[in-house]
């Protein structure tokens, strides 16, 4: 008790010098999806803890929550003596973004996966280049398919998703140009990004197709993708991490997910390839740091491979599986990173540009 | 008296359970219920801001409450509000967002009608299967509501898209929008609220002054006896399907004209299922069904300030499960007790 009464204490003198507040607002997905507000909510976090401030979050019901939400946070925000940030999570929040922010232009905003056609001096709008670490987990994706077939589950086939997917198949194609591998791609999409089930459905309908890897950019719907490459994955190798591992090093096929936004690899060891990951949280941190330090500048903000804004997780459970199977894939990957953080490769982020490219110039090193 | 008397002391008793039961949640937790149901109270009604956005919440709600409550008073089990919301507002937000030079004077009551039609029409394919061949309407409405959200993510997608590629159509004409009672900041109360309490009073009107009301009730207390007096029951199980559907219908097109101005992917938003909640708390009575709308509008605008306490918006959800058990239980109750008597 008396521990705990301690730390209120120190939290008390901690947050009293500083009145500064950083305060997310999330869209319909909420707390708990494990990618896209999670991620987010994490960068906040951490710097709020860095710098001794205080984080909130209010998490949407509905998409008339929009609006109220944003009115709350930035009132509160107005009450600080040395303001504070608000967040606004989701692309659906575009619309409601833009009214409240032009009705509080001394509130700081950012809005995360949110353009606006009229920029605003008050508010940085963050997107990502989801293509760019699609690109690498693509890639992988067809140098580990046994079946020469892969799939994608998207959420809404929004711009976000659908940068994923064109990087996503422009990987692919990348490696069928480079080695003369036929692999073909089953997309599938859930409209929607909260309910797993959903997502489970659709993994087991492309699996049962001749699928054996399949790559989700879906939220939360994800999380089901990710439940049935486990569960069909386990019923050939058996449970644990150790079983899998063994399975899948002896050279036998077994089914992958691929994770999105932030490093899924730990939610089913073994199962989950690899994940593409999306700075969300780093744009969490920048706009509180920004904005605390007086250096916060409106408009925006494209971050990618070269900014650290995307990339793909570190492969913790799989590298050695990857590297038994698909020999040289992650050297290849380092290289091809490379020439797209030189601007060499532009990974396509429209339908019209996937169609055209090509990496046939590009020579790998020996 | 003593019956009315006994209709709202049931309602009332169910939500001041419901909120002890959830106070020992929040202690759990760690907070102080007090002062979490002060915040929640403050957030639905302390401001100006926290009134509007209350009532912007209860206008769909008493809308669809009142269209399920009018299907439990004709006999029928409407779970296709949440369908025919989305298929109102879809099908107006279509059409209004091409009626550039029309006067509001036409527009707005055109969009409306188109909507309330859209509604009346989706709705009416369960009661005519019901009429002619049989098939439950429960089952039948949510084969429906599926067939909207995949039509509507298609057209939102597709067809209506503009141009960022967001699920979203685009925005309705400017004199097709509802005019605005009241705006703090970003934040515009539009005329929505009055329809709703309009239709609350239609419902009530319909179903107590007029003979196809008469009519309508007698088919759903009992079709054998109203058949053998002469109403037709297939007749008027598909007119009370569609008139449920008109006001679930309502309920889209006013979130359509008087919120969001456009259609966006998830519009209706689990409306139509919360109208279940509400016609059974608000007894299916009209005034009944208003309150009980206010009663989940307040509380959902309340659970968002509550956040900023550290209590989790589902404590809301659980007062609303809660209440609506409580409710139900209060039926299962009485029948029970019916019975008792009978056997006696």
């Amino acid at each position: 008790m008396k521990k705990v009464l301690a730390l209120l204490l120190m939290t008390l003198v901690l947050t009293a010098g500083f009145a500064f507040k950083a305060i997310m607002v999330t869209d319909t997905g909420g707390l708990g999806d494990k990618s896209f507000n999670d991620g987010t909510w994490a960068g906040i976090q951490r710097a709020a803890k860095e710098l001794g401030v205080e984080a909130k979050v209010i998490m949407s019901n509905e998409q008339s929550d929009y609006i109220p939400n944003l009115t709350k946070a930035a009132e509160e925000v107005l009450k600080e003596k040395d303001g504070g940030i608000v967040f606004a999570v989701g692309f659906m929040m575009q619309d409601a973004l833009e009214k409240v922010a032009r009705q509080y232009p001394t509130v700081y905003f950012a809005g995360i996966d949110i353009s606006f056609d009229k920029e605003l001096p008050n508010v940085i709008n963050f997107l990502f280049k989801e293509q760019e670490s699609a690109f690498l987990v693509g890639y992988i994706a067809a140098a580990m398919t046994r079946t020469g077939k892969v799939g994608f589950v998207g959420g809404i086939p929004i711009p976000p998703v659908e940068r994923f997917r064109y990087g996503y198949e422009a990987g692919i194609k990348a490696y069928m140009d480079l080695k003369g591998k036929k692999v073909t791609v089953i997309r599938g999409y859930t409209n929607e990004f909260s309910d797993p089930k959903k997502g489970k459905d659709l993994a087991n309908s492309q699996f049962s197709q001749g699928v054996d890897i399949i790559f989700a950019a879906a939220g939360a719907c994800g999380n089901g993708v990710i439940e049935a490459a486990k569960e069909r994955t386990e019923k050939l190798a058996g449970k644990g991490y150790e079983n899998i591992k063994k399975y899948a090093l002896s050279g036998k096929p077994v089914y992958y997910a691929i994770g999105v936004d932030v490093d899924q690899d730990y939610m089913a060891p073994g199962v989950v390839l690899t994940s593409a990951m999306k700075g969300i949280d780093t744009a969490g941190y920048y706009g509180v740091m920004w904005a605390y330090k007086g250096q916060f500048k409106g408009g925006l903000k494209v971050l990618g491979l070269k900014e650290n804004g995307v990339r793909m997780s570190e492969m913790k459970y799989t590298k050695e599986i990857i590297d038994k199977l698909a020999p040289g894939a992650i050297k290849e990957l380092e290289y091809l990173k490379s020439l797209i953080i030189e601007g060499k490769v532009i990974v396509p982020d429209s339908e019209e540009a996937l169609k055209a490219f090509t990496v046939k110039g590009v020579k790998l090193p020996r | 008296m003593r019956k009315v008397l006994e209709s709202i002391l049931v309602p009332v008793l169910a939500v001041l359970i419901a909120l002890l039961i959830s106070a020992f949640v929040i202690v759990a937790i760690g907070k102080n219920p007090l002062q979490a149901y002060a915040v929640l109270v403050r957030g639905a009604f302390g401001s100006k801001q926290a009134i509007i956005d209350t009532l912007i919440k209860t206008t769909p709600l008493i809308l669809t409450g009142l269209a399920v409550g009018f299907g439990f008073r004709a006999g029928v089990f409407n779970i296709g509000a949440e369908g025919q919301m989305a298929m109102g507002a879809l099908i107006a937000a279509s059409i209004a967002s091409n009626f550039g030079n029309i006067p509001p004077v036409v527009a707005i009551p055109l969009t409306l009608v188109i909507g309330m039609g859209a509604g009346a029409g989706w709705a009416a394919i369960a009661g005519f299967l019901k009429a002619k061949t049989g098939a439950h309407e429960v089952v039948t409405t949510i084969m429906l509501n599926w067939i909207t959200t995949f039509v509507a993510s298609f057209m939102v997608t597709g067809p209506l898209a503009t141009g960022s590629g967001t699920p979203k159509s685009p925005e309705i004409a400017a004199s097709a929008q509802l005019p605005i009672l009241m705006k703090v900041g970003a934040m515009e109360l539009s005329a929505g609220i009055i329809i709703s309490l309009l239709a609350a009073v239609f419902m009530y009107v319909f179903l107590n002054k007029t003979t196809v009301g008469y009519e309508v009730k007698a088919v759903g207390f009992n079709p054998y006896a109203a058949e053998y007096g002469g109403i037709s029951v297939s007749k008027n199980v598909v007119l009370a399907m569609a008139i449920s559907g008109a006001l679930a219908g309502l309920a889209g097109v006013t979130e359509l004209m008087g919120v969001h101005h456009r259609f966006l992917g998830e519009l209706s938003g689990g409306k139509g299922f919360d109208g279940i909640s509400i016609a059974l708390i608000g007894q299916n009575n009209p005034i009944g069904i208003i309150f009980a709308a206010l009663l989940i509008g307040a509380l959902r605008t309340g659970s968002n300030e509550m956040q900023f306490l550290g209590v989790s918006k589902y404590i809301v959800i659980i007062v609303q499960g809660i209440v609506i058990f409580l409710v139900a239980a209060d039926r299962i109750v009485r029948t029970i007790y019916l019975r008792k008597k009978v056997k006696s």
